[in-house]
């Protein structure tokens, strides 16, 4: 879904090749998200067939062929930037669905489980630190910002941990 | 690496106390090191630090620092090892309200009797940001600059080891940063720190150690990869495509 944006967003500050999509894309993302040339060139066809983008110039070779926003393009731009993400919440890790499991299978190891899950979380709290520092220092306060949404996230996720093991333990909670 | 800190099976009973504020705790801190303590409120990371910076004795098992047997050491032997070897800052920074800034740095420092320590005082009020602060007193300083104060105090007699106890725990965002990056900075320099905090963001951002404590006892002593990895391999944004 955001893909689509994402190269309606960059067409919108200038017309671009389908590699200068992807790259300026990939810089935007600082790494955490890699796409490949095809999907570049599959979601600008798309967008070509919805009216929301069109070829410069003359139509050659492929990979030279240049992109810009239309009118319409430019109104779904801004349409979707000004909707809040409303939608469910998704839950996509494993954890979810092994929590409910280890409750219902005999020797499950909930409290071993909960441990190790701890330690994973601690240990991308170490790395996205890392990474919102790098961030900085590169001058990227963007990206900087992003990695700090994912740092709150892994925040309430030990959080979260943490309670269960509480209460795996039948202990009190904080 | 040399061991600076070892706990031998540790209990802590306090006067009055039902249960043991700390149920056997053993744990060996090497020198350099900047290790996290974390755990609920009551679990007994106050009590852990008190006893290994010799302001409390435990009910029973063995706190040895920098090799010297801390139960070994009389009343005397002990106020000694703590100013030489201990710096210890506060959630509440326990400034002397009638001394200056200045003043209250160089407290340890009177007591060891030292003749430069005016100058090493002013040098890391300085070090510390703050040299304009060195003849105030502490009310009329911000939280920030207080526990900065109190920093260096903690610093004057070159500790072996610093402990923290929430040390940004009445700091707000900015000034609890300002303070962590100098913990930082120091542990750069080879200072071996041990902080207490409820913040895992914070733990994790300076600490390569997180020591788990609940109910007393250690629960999990992780020691993090510090390696520097990419992107990618801690964050992805909408990895899978869904786009149609
Ligand atoms: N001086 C004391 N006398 C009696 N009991 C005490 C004393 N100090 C602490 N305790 C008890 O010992 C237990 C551990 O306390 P401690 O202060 O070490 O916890 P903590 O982990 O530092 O908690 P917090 O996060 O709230 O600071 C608690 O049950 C507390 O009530
Ligand atoms: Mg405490």
């Amino acid at each position: 879904m955001s893909l689509k944006y994402g190269v309606l967003g960059l067409l919108a500050e200038e017309p671009l090749h389908g590699y200068e999509v992807k790259n300026r894309f990939e810089t935007m993302l600082g790494g955490t998200w890699e796409v490949n040339i095809g999907q570049i060139y599959t979601t600008l066809q798309r967008l070509e067939r919805d009216g929301l983008v069109r070829p410069v110039g003359a139509r050659g070779d492929r990979g030279k062929l240049l992109y810009e926003l239309s009118p319409s393009g430019r109104k779904a731009l801004v349409s979707w930037l000004a909707q809040p993400d409303s939608g469910p919440q998704q839950l996509h890790e494993d954890i979810y669905v092994k929590l409910l499991l280890a409750t219902r299978v005999a020797n499950g190891g909930l409290p071993a489980l909960l441990g190790r899950q701890k330690r994973a979380y601690l240990q991308r709290l170490r790395d996205l630190n890392q990474l919102e520092d790098r961030a900085r220092r590169d001058g990227r306060n963007d990206l900087a910002q992003l990695i700090r949404g994912a740092l709150l996230h892994t925040e309430a996720d030990l959080k979260w941990v943490d309670e269960l093991a509480a209460d795996a333990l039948g202990g009190k909670t904080e | 690496m040399t061991e600076l800190v070892r706990l031998t099976d540790v209990i802590k009973v306090y006067q009055g106390g039902i249960t043991g504020a700390l149920n056997g705790v053993s744990l060996s801190i090497e020198q350099g090191e900047f290790t996290a303590v974390m755990g609920p409120s009551g679990s007994g990371k106050s009590t852990l630090l008190n006893l290994i910076a010799g302001l409390d004795r435990p009910t029973s098992g063995d706190v040895a620092v920098g090799g010297t047997d801390l139960g070994a050491l009389g009343e005397a032997g002990l106020a000694r090892f703590r100013r030489d070897h201990v710096g210890f800052v506060f959630q509440f920074f326990h400034l002397l309200p009638n001394l200056t800034a200045l003043e209250n740095v160089l407290i340890p420092a009177q007591l060891k009797g030292r003749e430069s320590a005016d100058t090493r005082g002013r040098k890391l009020l300085e070090t510390l940001g703050i040299p304009e602060v060195a003849e105030r007193y502490p009310a009329k300083l911000s939280g920030g600059q207080q526990q900065r104060v109190a920093i260096a105090r903690a610093l004057i007699n070159n500790p072996t080891l610093l402990l923290a106890d929430e040390p940004t725990g009445a700091l707000d965002t900015h000034s609890g940063d300002q303070v962590m990056d100098l913990l930082a900075q120091l542990h750069r320099e080879g200072q071996t720190i041990l902080l207490v905090t409820h913040d895992a963001k914070l733990a994790t951002r300076h600490a390569a150690r997180v020591i788990s404590v609940t109910d007393g006892k250690i629960v999990d002593d992780a020691r993090l990869e510090t390696t520097e990895r990419s992107a990618s391999d801690v964050v992805r944004v909408r990895s899978e495509e869904t786009s149609r």
